[in-house]
């Protein structure tokens, strides 16, 4: 999926409002085998199935963590667009997801704040599964520029608030 | 008896020295990762209009937290291990950070993290993190006792450019 160009304004973000959401799947051992192999992590649990069941006690291979918080900052990132900047994020892994699963990154607005060049947009995130069950639940910061003002400067520097 | 001993506590607070990663950003390694994570995104591909604004081709926003590899020359665990029918292939310690010993015979799961990011690495750059313990607790967990520990990493240019800061939080579990 090519991400969007479109540029978000702070002054058009309403609290409660949802982002549009990113959808990955379903996740095979082949995915969990190239994200392995990409960042040279060998954790069995993700592709070793006789191990991740019979040693570890598992039910399936699972999910990694890392390929999941990848979904998380894509779907930020894709939407805050080329003139913001995602500045924090973060995720707890409550939940295992498991191979095979097909999983959907979320994010609702829930707070805004304008600073004297930029808005600061707070939300609550997470990633469901088609059962709909939250496993990655977090939180995120983004800068967006106002309407008519400059984009968000980059690098990034953190306000103080 | 409690999982979390003094012996595991003293880790805390414990600074690795700076690292290097062992290879720059490379735009190779950018295209796996950025095909593994199936996001292909314009501004991490080559230099372009969609990637001006910073400096070039860039790297995924997570790629410096996973660029410390094994280096050439260094110890093999998967050949080390190889032998283990127990070895779970995972890598438990980060950043330059010791093993914490105490804690070496319980699982490790990944707990989550919290990122700040403040600018993206580019294509041809060196990274380099520093590292430390910042916390050890124990919890009750619906399957029983478990460990938190929690690290802070800050991942840096050569020009001490801050990249992102990440608080890691990893699960450790008896088997």
């Amino acid at each position: 999926m090519i991400p969007s160009t479109q540029v978000h304004y702070f002054d058009d973000i309403n609290i409660g409002d949802s982002i549009p959401s990113l959808t990955k799947g379903p996740l095979t051992s082949a995915h969990l085998m190239r994200w392995s192999a990409a960042f040279e992590n060998w954790h069995k649990i993700h592709y070793d199935a006789p191990f991740a069941v019979e040693h570890d006690k598992l039910p399936a291979l699972l999910v990694n963590g890392s390929l999941k918080q990848q979904f998380v900052v894509q779907l930020l990132k894709d939407w805050t667009g080329p003139e913001g900047w995602v500045w924090k994020a973060s995720f707890q892994f409550r939940a295992m997801n498991l191979v095979n699963e097909t999983l959907t990154a979320w994010a609702t607005i829930t707070g805004k704040t304008a600073l004297q060049d930029y808005g600061l947009v707070t939300l609550e995130l997470g990633i469901i599964n088609t059962a709909g069950k939250e496993s990655t639940p977090g939180r995120a910061t983004i800068a967006l520029p106002f309407r008519g003002g400059k984009a968000v400067p980059y690098p990034f520097v953190a306000p103080k608030l | 008896m409690a999982l979390l001993t003094d012996a595991a506590k003293a880790y805390i607070g414990i600074e690795s020295t700076l690292e290097w990663a062992c290879d720059p950003v490379e735009r190779g390694a950018v295209r796996r990762y950025a095909q593994a994570i199936m996001d292909e995104d314009p501004i991490y591909q080559a230099d372009n209009d969609t990637n001006q604004r910073y400096g070039g081709a860039v790297a995924p926003p997570l790629f410096p937290s996973h660029l410390f590899r094994r280096a050439f020359g260094t110890t093999d665990p998967i050949q080390d291990y190889a032998a283990d029918p127990h070895f779970d292939g995972a890598q438990k310690v980060r950043g330059g950070l010791p093993e914490i010993e105490p804690l070496k015979h319980l699982a490790v799961m990944n707990g989550g993290s919290e990122i700040e990011f403040y600018r993206y690495a580019c294509h041809q750059e060196r990274v380099k993190l520093r590292s430390r313990y910042a916390d050890i607790v124990e919890k009750e967990s619906s399957k029983g006792p478990i460990i938190l520990v929690y690290t802070e990493t800050d991942y840096l240019t050569a020009n001490d450019e801050l990249l992102m800061r990440v608080r890691h939080t990893r699960i450790r579990r008896p088997l």
